[in-house]
């Protein structure tokens, strides 16, 4: 339904998206994981038709999005990360006026302007002014404007960002219940949670590039089921670099600097007290460690020496 | 309901729940109007003087006297109003008139005998220039009445000596008679300095001018109507900032229908309003202040027109802004000079010449001229089709630059 084909995306000489290719089939829930700035608001954007792309080609049920952006548009659902409401409307009035917008009238408006609201949860509170609405019903009310229309293929971006957490579980359930109904949905987050289970397949995006692709499963063996080790204290980068992986077999440095260090190593919690006593002998002085299992957070570490939520 | 109705209402509702802005947008011009109307009053008269009279002699020289305040231009600016001293003091303490004037009785017999007599004139305090214009005319009027009196002092002897015969109530023919020769031997002799047979004068009055006619309401309302005009359209167009903060503008870009019948709706809704403003000043010109309107439901669709071509630009002018705060800056700094120079401030008819002239050619100042020709009935009808033609090509030229400037990154925040 959704077929991303070498999108590139640059903002003034900067590359905002480079090289992006990605499908995703219908009743699917798509992810694209990846820290802020790494351009996935941008791919939302070029699928949306809210940004022209540099370069590359972009498919909504086969139409193009720069040729036949009309057809495209229409077929799509859209839920930004910004909450995209008349404050001073009611919630009713909102989705009736977006359900207008995809070309909904008459009986057929009334109904699935109901019909998202209550699916968001609001049916309740339709006719109240959305100003007196907590941050969470905004940011469902949001998701009805985005489906009020039964997109065929929804777009979400980052929607349970600053979500309470009875809301960010509504929000959840209703992405499953799009992607049960057979709409395509392609999800972008940097909750590393939400993508291990909300998505079927993930894309790890990091400075615009795809740096890992496929599924869960897939994703997990490139850890090679290998623990993360992070430790905290003072070590000297250069003697670690050198003297670690020779000194703890098996160990492999993922990133270091003066005052912290990372590394991979199968069955991580039998080898610390090796690891310990390697990095003593390097004249190292540990003061935190963590060990972290095998996951999508371990993953992106080893892809990219950083953290996703730097 | 197509989407660019849909829009329409959409704004109408979110502007229904915001009816100050829109209350206090019309209320300015329309409170300044009044203003005017009460400093100078709706019939272009100008301010009049009213004179309390407390004619103690009841003589038919004191009738004269007052009767005087009443006669020709004199009496256009003076109100008389007959009272006896005591209530003449009351009302004067209490401000009520700009003067009372107290004749005192035997007034009448010491004028015609040559002797001294004393006039009271009491001014009101709070008032300066009224009561000025009242003393001149007085001292004016006994200084006319002191020559009089000398040229006449012959025929003012025979009635005033002989006096009317016990129980008659006119005088003797042969008084009458003997008055008659003697005025008729004065005008003879004063002739040739009255009607100086050299000199030859002609009056010569040029034609009433129809602006002088008018009154201050008449003068001030169509630029006001048009003050009200710009406020409106530079506080909806302010909207369009609105729309990219709340993320909608962003929707409205992704959603199939677009922008365009986005932005139409939003002119649409603004014309609404305008035609609304529109109907219900030309009400309070009507009943407000009292003015003869012609024209009302071209006036209408004239306002309507000329204010939606106003809120495209003004939509234009933003969209160009590099912020919110800019385009409030730059609005504010194209509206003031606009309304100055276009005749919502100052009307045409008091600036000079110069500048009435620059005024006329800013948009608003002709839209405004237009409005005060339709208004007066003087419009004609291929005038009035070019105009509407121009602001139309206006409105429509404004919206396309406005749609492509929302198409080309103001949308997304470039």
């Amino acid at each position: 339904m959704i077929q991303v084909e070498s999108l590139r995306k640059e903002y003034d000489g900067v590359v905002a998206v480079d090289d992006v290719s990605f499908t995703a089939g219908a009743g699917e829930v798509f992810g694209l994981l990846g820290p802020n700035g790494a351009g996935k608001s941008t791919t939302i954007g070029c699928i949306s038709g809210l940004l022209s792309p540099t370069a590359g080609r972009i498919r909504v049920l086969g139409h193009d999005v720069m040729r036949d952006s009309r057809s495209a548009k229409s077929a799509l659902g859209v839920v930004p990360q910004e909450i995209a409401v008349y404050e001073d409307a009611s919630a009713e009035e909102n989705v009736t006026y977006w359900g207008r917008a995809y070309g909904l009238r008459g009986g057929r408006l009334r109904a699935r302007t109901s019909a998202a609201l209550e699916l968001a949860g609001l049916g309740d509170r339709a006719r109240e002014p959305v100003k007196r609405f907590s941050g969470g019903m905004k940011r469902r009310l949001n998701f009805a404007c985005g489906i009020v229309h039964e997109p065929r293929v929804l777009l979400l971006d980052e929607p349970t960002v600053g979500v309470d957490p009875q809301s960010r579980v509504r929000l959840l359930d209703l992405v499953r219940e799009q992607a049960g109904a057979g709409t395509c949905v392609l999800y972008t987050t940097h909750y590393m949670e939400e993508a291990e289970s909300l998505c079927d397949r993930l894309a790890i995006v990091d400075r615009g590039r795809v740096i890992a692709s496929g599924t869960l499963e897939e994703l997990r063996t490139l850890t090679a089921e290998r623990d993360l080790v992070r430790l905290t204290g003072r070590f000297d980068p250069a003697a670690v670099s050198a003297g670690l992986a020779a000194a703890v077999p098996g160990v492999e440095v993922v990133s270091t600097d003066a005052a912290h260090l990372t590394v991979s190593v199968e069955e991580g919690s039998r080898r610390l007290p090796a690891l310990f006593s390697a990095l003593a002998s390097l004249g190292a002085e540990i003061r935190e460690t963590t060990l972290t299992r095998p996951s999508l957070e371990s993953l992106f570490i080893k892809l990219t020496g950083k953290q996703l939520r730097e | 309901m197509p989407f660019l109705l849909a829009s329409a209402v959409k704004d109408l509702r979110r502007r229904a729940r915001d009816p100050l802005s829109l209350l206090l947008w019309v209320a300015i011009p329309l409170v300044t109007g009044l203003l005017l109307d009460l400093a100078f009053g709706s019939e272009g008269s100008g301010p009049s003087a009213h004179l309390l009279v407390a004619d103690r002699d009841d003589s038919l020289v004191s009738g004269l006297l007052v009767g005087a305040f009443s006669q020709g231009e004199l009496g256009e600016l003076t109100r008389v109003e007959e009272v006896d001293a005591p209530a003449g003091r009351r009302r004067i303490e209490a401000g009520d008139a700009s003067a009372l004037l107290v004749i005192p009785p035997g007034f009448g017999a010491d004028a015609l005998a040559g002797r001294t007599s004393t006039l009271t004139l009491i001014r009101n305090p709070a008032q300066q220039i009224l009561p000025d214009i009242l003393e001149e005319s007085l001292g004016l009027m006994l200084e006319a009445a002191f020559y009089l009196r000398q040229l006449a002092r012959a025929p003012i002897a025979l009635f005033s000596t002989a006096g009317l015969p016990s129980g008659a109530a006119t005088y003797p023919d042969s008084t009458v008679a003997s008055g008659a020769v003697t005025i008729n031997e004065l005008v003879a002799r004063v002739q040739p300095y009255l009607f100086p047979p050299v000199i030859g004068l002609e009056t010569a009055e040029p034609e009433p001018d129809a602006r002088a006619e008018r009154g201050f309401a008449e003068l001030f309302f169509p630029g006001m109507v048009f003050l009200a005009l710009l406020f409106m359209a530079r506080g909806m167009s302010e909207d369009v900032w609105r729309e990219r903060a709340q993320g909608t503008l962003r929707r409205a870009v992704v959603s199939p229908r677009g922008l365009g019948e986005f932005l139409g709706g939003k002119l649409l809704a603004g014309a609404v309003l305008l035609a609304v403003v529109g109907v219900a000043a030309l009400l309070a010109g009507r009943f407000l202040f009292g003015l003869d309107l012609r024209g009302v439901a071209l006036a209408v669709l004239w306002i309507t027109f000329a204010g939606t071509a106003m809120l495209a630009l003004f939509v234009l002018v933003q969209l160009h802004a590099t912020s919110e705060r800019a385009g409030d800056v730059l609005t504010t700094a194209v509206l003031f000079p606009l309304a100055m120079a276009g005749g919502s401030f100052f009307p045409f008819d008091v600036m000079p010449g110069w500048m009435a002239a620059i005024g006329r050619r800013t948009p608003n100042g002709w839209a405004l001229d237009e409005l005060s020709r339709i208004l007066s009935g003087q419009s004609d009808l291929a005038g009035l089709a070019a105009a509407f033609a121009g602001v139309l090509a206006v409105a429509v030229a404004a919206f396309l630059l406005a749609l492509r400037r929302l198409r080309s990154g103001f949308a997304t925040g470039g």
